[in-house]
């Protein structure tokens, strides 16, 4: 009775779904998650550029085990919401078996939940919370940007020792400006500095005049920021008008290459990045060459970080379907889970390796601040360290996140 | 005491720039009593065109584009402040004309126009200018900051202060001194009378329309050099301007204004010493007088008093 009650729940049971799409020779569909508008629009859509490159790439070679990939993208409009009714329409009426894409770490969490639910594979590309690799995390999900923790402890120890240890931080009221300021906190008191105060700033935010005021009378050594897209865009020109880059010192916690190509002037303090188009390492000329053929008359000149990110997390994710053999959704995450990059594969300093605890891409993490002798008008950048994947890694990431066992996550094919 | 003044202040001149973002929206609606959604995308347009007339490529035949370029950016920035918003008040003058067929109908006709007007206008920035951010250049004389009370303060947003309290004098003249401000009132008041009397009522409304577009481009190009321009930025200003003439009171001059000055003294102090309730604190506000007040500060007594 028992084994008829089990058969029984096994086949009708809610608790397991079973998403299988028709075998054949039809091509492989993904769905491009990229934000078209709100405050990530226009990096989602310089994601969008990168993301595609590495699927006409892949085309042109006749594609991934003999088939073609073709994808099917809409606006998530940088809302968590509407990211998540994307993710159930891409995945349920369009038969996508793999979603690709997110900027906002709210947007990318979304879109996590839907991609969990049907066990479809979920890149987020370009949301940078730590949550979304600790809490968050998820066996179907894979991050490829750096996070808040990396870049803090890339940044911070160094600052406290060399700058001052009276710290503010000014933090974009959602997961990723509250997660990466945590963890500046935490990389700022091991280091034996204090925290006067954290300024939150609401999403959307347009005039910062009562927070420059404010930071003009704690007089900190040096401000920690954690805002982004637009809010950072308008924060820029604002402190740039002040003239207050300087003092205090300015930790930007990352700098997205769209958010910074539109307003080059107002660029200030000393900020994250995962890369560069003028990395002084093998294969970068010629990417930013084959990028600027796929992407012509387009809005931005050159590859930044954004792009660079959804290329590598498309690139990487059509190698491990080729090396599986197999678009099977457990299969792919296997070879996700173990995959190694050469840095001259990646064209960044050092080797990088996702981590197969916590399923976020270990790379090298590297600061840099504004150009004074630029060699060309796309030349903002100096880079002026680069940290090895260890030495940047969130240790904490690990004890946070639970992922759940391969028997437990739905099947899916292509 | 003293640390509280410069967020007061900050707040008086945040408040200025809101009142001046809701003006040519309160017009719009006070005297024609049409809600004019496309008020932000007009505003959006205004500085856009204004960076495209002052930056290095305008969209000028080479023989003018030389001398143009030749002047001072003082004077192209100058000249741009009124060319601008005429180019633009070229856009209005369309959205009235298609308007014309909802006058007298259900409010919503109105109300769908001006948002799909809106929706078009941003695409077409899309599509011209594309999704990246732009910067509108502004003269040296009026950007970098000056020391005050021991503060570094933006020498713009107290241009951009003087330029708005400007614009709100003039325009408060325009409507309460002059024949035409009257004509105007009282076509909003008794639209059959006026037209009794021999006024062209089309032609009337079609001037309002206009005069307000060229306020919502006026806005954009002053707020511009402090928000930055990007293809949505005038759902960041048709929120604030919405909510400020409800506030202030539908229809009422002096109620925008100095709701608009609540509003951002409230955003400042807010910012200051309760940074996450900023943005909601002009939320909060709205709710508290509406629920008193449903009118706004000094608006006529609705049917929600009855």
């Amino acid at each position: 009775m028992a084994s008829v009650i089990g058969g029984t729940g096994s086949f009708f049971g809610p608790w397991r779904q079973n998403h299988a799409w028709a075998q054949g020779a039809k091509p492989i569909k993904l769905g491009l998650t990229c934000d078209a508008s709100g405050q990530y629009g226009n990096s989602g859509q310089d994601d969008f550029r990168g993301i595609k490159m590495a699927i006409d790439e892949i085309n042109a070679k006749g594609g991934v085990l003999g088939r073609q990939v073709t994808f099917i993208t809409a606006d998530t409009e940088t809302t968590p919401a509407t990211g998540s009714r994307v993710a159930e329409r891409f995945i349920t009426r369009e038969d996508c078996t793999i979603l690709i894409g997110a900027l906002h770490s709210g947007v990318a969490n979304a879109i996590t939940q839907v991609a969990s639910k049907y066990g479809v594979i979920y890149m987020n590309t370009n949301s940078s919370a730590p949550s979304e690799a600790g809490e968050n995390c998820s066996r179907v999900k894979f991050v490829w940007d750096g996070n808040g923790t990396n870049f803090s402890k890339a940044s911070v120890k160094n600052a406290v020792d060399s700058i001052g240890k009276n710290w503010m931080l000014l933090t974009n009221d959602y997961v990723w400006g509250h997660t990466t300021s945590a963890a500046t906190r935490t990389q700022v008191e091991s280091a034996g500095g204090k925290i006067l105060d954290n300024l939150l700033v609401p999403q959307n935010t347009r005039d910062f005049t009562a927070y420059l005021l404010k930071i003009q009378q704690a007089k900190p050594d040096v401000v920690a920021t954690a805002v982004g897209g637009d809010d950072i865009k308008a924060l820029r020109e604002q402190v740039a008008q002040l003239k207050l880059d300087g003092k205090p010192a300015w930790i930007n916690n990352q700098q997205d290459w769209p958010d910074v190509w539109g307003a080059p002037d107002s660029l200030f303090g000393v900020f994250g990045t995962t890369w560069y188009h003028k990395l002084p390492l093998p294969g970068v000329a010629e990417f930013v060459k084959k990028w600027q053929a796929a992407n012509k008359d387009g809005p931005i000149p050159v590859p930044g970080n954004v792009s660079y990110n959804g290329y590598m997390s498309t690139r990487e994710l059509l190698r491990a379907i080729e090396r599986a053999g197999s678009t099977n959704n457990v299969k792919i995450i296997k070879e996700l889970e173990n995959l190694k990059v050469s840095a001259t594969d990646r064209m960044q300093h050092f080797d990088a390796y996702m981590d197969p605890m916590t399923h976020q891409m270990q790379q090298t993490i590297y600061l840099a601040r504004r150009n004074a002798k630029p060699a060309d008008n796309t030349d903002l950048f100096e880079i002026i360290s680069w940290t090895e994947p260890k030495s940047a890694a969130d240790d904490a990431a690990a004890g946070k996140c639970k992922l759940t066992p391969y028997e437990q996550v739905p099947t899916v094919d292509s | 005491m003293f640390d509280l003044l410069p967020h007061l202040l900050n707040g008086l001149t945040l408040g200025l720039l809101f009142a001046l973002i809701a003006l040519g929206f309160m017009l719009i609606v006070g005297l024609m009593e049409q809600i004019n959604l496309a008020h932000g995308s007009l505003f959006a347009l205004g500085a856009y065109v204004a960076m495209q007339l002052t930056g290095p490529r305008p969209p000028l035949p080479t023989e003018l584009a030389k001398p143009w370029l030749a002047l001072p950016l003082g004077w192209r920035y100058a000249a741009t402040l009124i060319i601008a918003p005429v180019i633009v008040s070229l856009v209005g003058m369309l959205i009235e004309l298609c308007m014309r067929r909802t006058y007298g109908k259900d409010p919503l006709y109105g109300l769908l126009l001006t948002f799909g007007a809106a929706m078009v206008i941003e695409e077409m920035i899309r599509l011209v200018w594309g999704t990246r951010d732009y910067v509108l250049q502004v003269p040296s004389a009026i950007n970098g900051g000056f020391l005050f009370g021991d503060l570094i303060w933006s020498t713009y947003r107290f241009y951009a202060a003087g330029i708005a309290a400007g614009v709100i004098g003039l325009v408060w003249l325009l409507i309460e001194k002059t024949s035409f401000g009257a004509t105007v009132k009282a076509g909003a008041h008794d639209s059959e009378i006026v037209r009794a009397l021999g006024i062209n009522l089309s032609r009337l409304r079609l001037v309002v329309f206009v005069f307000g577009t060229m306020l919502a481009a006026i806005a954009g190009i002053i707020v511009a050099p402090i928000w930055g321009i990007r293809p949505h930025m005038g759902v960041d200003a048709v929120i604030p301007a919405f909510l400020v003439i409800v506030l202030g009171g539908v229809g009422s001059f002096w109620g925008a204004v100095v709701a608009g000055l609540l509003v951002g003294l409230c955003v400042g102090l807010a910012g200051a010493y309760a940074s996450e309730w900023s943005l909601l604190s002009m939320y909060i506000l709205l709710v508290a007088v509406v629920t008193f007040r449903a009118r706004g500060l000094w608006g006529k007594k609705s049917v929600l008093e009855a």
